[in-house]
């Protein structure tokens, strides 16, 4: 984080963002809503270049992505991060199979797997 | 004429014209032995006007006019009347069984989910909401209540799905006002004193009751229902994790049984509507 301790001044909405960043208090809708858009801006970037895991193809990932990544890791906690990384690799694997599944013929159930809420 | 017995007595202008034409009708009478006409008045139909009222022939039905008799040889015995007695019949018959069927079934699913003496989940437990109140399984007690537990740094399933909850809820207020209790218990109550909870909370729904407590209640409010959590060992002061922890919510009856667990294959709607059958199948008491 010491990337953007330096420029992270004293004014209430940085050390706002300083908080949820660190997990110190628990991001309100608001703070939510821009870290999914950070995110998802971040996933695109990695699904354009073909990488799967950002957290092993760390270098490739940084390469391709920096200016995503670097707005992925201001808007959302570090945990965050690490999560909806690993929650990618795991939804990629998981989508792979399904629809290896369903060529091979077995019964599609009613599981959604989505971000977004359902509408029906 | 004093042979046509009162039941079968035609009406009167049939009696004027069987009067005037009854020597005729008789002369006929014998010599229809030999031209085989038919007796019925199907056949009569096709005949002259001063044919078609034969005395034998009349008593075997009981029209009293003659639009009447033309009428149940055009249709049989189908009208519409009857057509549409039939279909009421049948479709009400039909909505009652499919409705009792229904209510047997989740009748027998809440019978099933209600464990014998000791409920399988729930149970009492002791916490405080996020206004600092002491909140016990007494105070939900009288009515449904909708059990959801979370935490406030979840990134993404606990924010959905407290959404979710909300609409729900409104729902089944908007049917029912006040008979159900929408309850999130936290997971992580190192983290999410009532403070949190109430600012984390009001951004969902004004109603909702936010529990939270020492990690020794919470761990065993976890364990009567069945919710397995998971707070990372070993945490450092403003350290940051996340908790793993059940997605389902439990929908708990007046007396405290477990009714059913609503998950993420159904939309609010259709989970409200699950909890507004039960509620219509509930029939002891509910706290005013």
């Amino acid at each position: 984080m010491g990337l953007f301790s330096a420029f992270s001044g004293s004014a209430p909405e940085d050390k706002r963002a300083e908080e949820v960043r660190t997990g110190a208090v628990a991001p309100l809708r608001t703070e939510r809503a821009k870290c999914y858009v950070a995110r998802d801006a971040y996933f695109a970037c990695l699904d354009k270049n073909n990488i799967i895991d950002a957290l092993k193809d760390e270098k490739a990932a940084a390469k391709a992505c920096g200016e995503e990544s670097k707005e992925f890791e201001k808007d959302c906690a570090t945990a965050w991060v690490t999560y909806f990384k690993k929650w990618r690799v795991q939804d990629i694997q998981k989508r792979a199979r399904l629809a290896e599944l369903e060529k091979q013929g077995a019964n599609k159930l009613d599981i959604t797997t989505d971000f977004k809420p359902r509408t029906d | 004429m004093q042979r046509i017995p009162r039941a079968l007595a035609p009406s009167r202008p049939l009696l004027d014209e069987l009067f005037n034409t009854q020597t005729r009708q008789c002369r006929r009478l014998l010599s229809s032995q030999s031209s085989q006409v038919a007796r019925r008045p199907a056949a009569a139909q096709g005949l002259a006007p001063s044919q078609r009222y034969r005395p034998l022939v009349q008593k075997r039905f009981k029209y009293k006019t003659v639009e009447e008799a033309k009428s149940r040889y055009r249709s049989g015995p189908f009208s519409w009347k009857a057509g549409l007695l039939f279909i009421l019949t049948g479709g009400g018959l039909l909505w009652y069984f499919e409705s009792e069927k229904q209510r047997m079934q989740r009748k027998r699913l809440a019978e099933a989910n209600k464990g014998v003496g000791k409920p399988k989940v729930g149970g009492p437990f002791s916490l405080i909401d996020q206004n600092g109140n002491t909140v016990t399984d007494a105070d939900l007690k009288g009515r449904y209540s909708l059990v959801y537990f979370g935490f406030t740094h979840c990134p993404d399933i606990c924010p959905e799905e407290l959404d979710k909850m909300a609409r729900m809820f409104d729902v089944v207020e908007a049917d029912r006002p006040g008979a159900l209790l929408p309850v999130f218990v936290t997971c992580d109550p190192a983290r999410d004193d009532p403070q949190v909870l109430k600012e984390y909370l009001s951004e969902f729904h004004p109603r909702f009751i936010g529990l939270t407590g020492t990690y020794d209640q919470i761990k065993s409010m976890c364990k009567a229902y069945r919710v397995y959590f998971s707070t990372p060992p070993e945490v450092k002061p403003g350290q940051d994790y996340l908790v793993d922890h059940s997605i389902y919510f439990y929908l708990m009856d007046p007396e405290g049984d477990f009714v059913e667990a609503l998950g993420r294959q159904h939309s609010p709607e259709q989970a409200a509507k699950i909890i507004l059958d039960h509620m219509k199948d509930w029939k002891g008491a509910l706290r005013k």
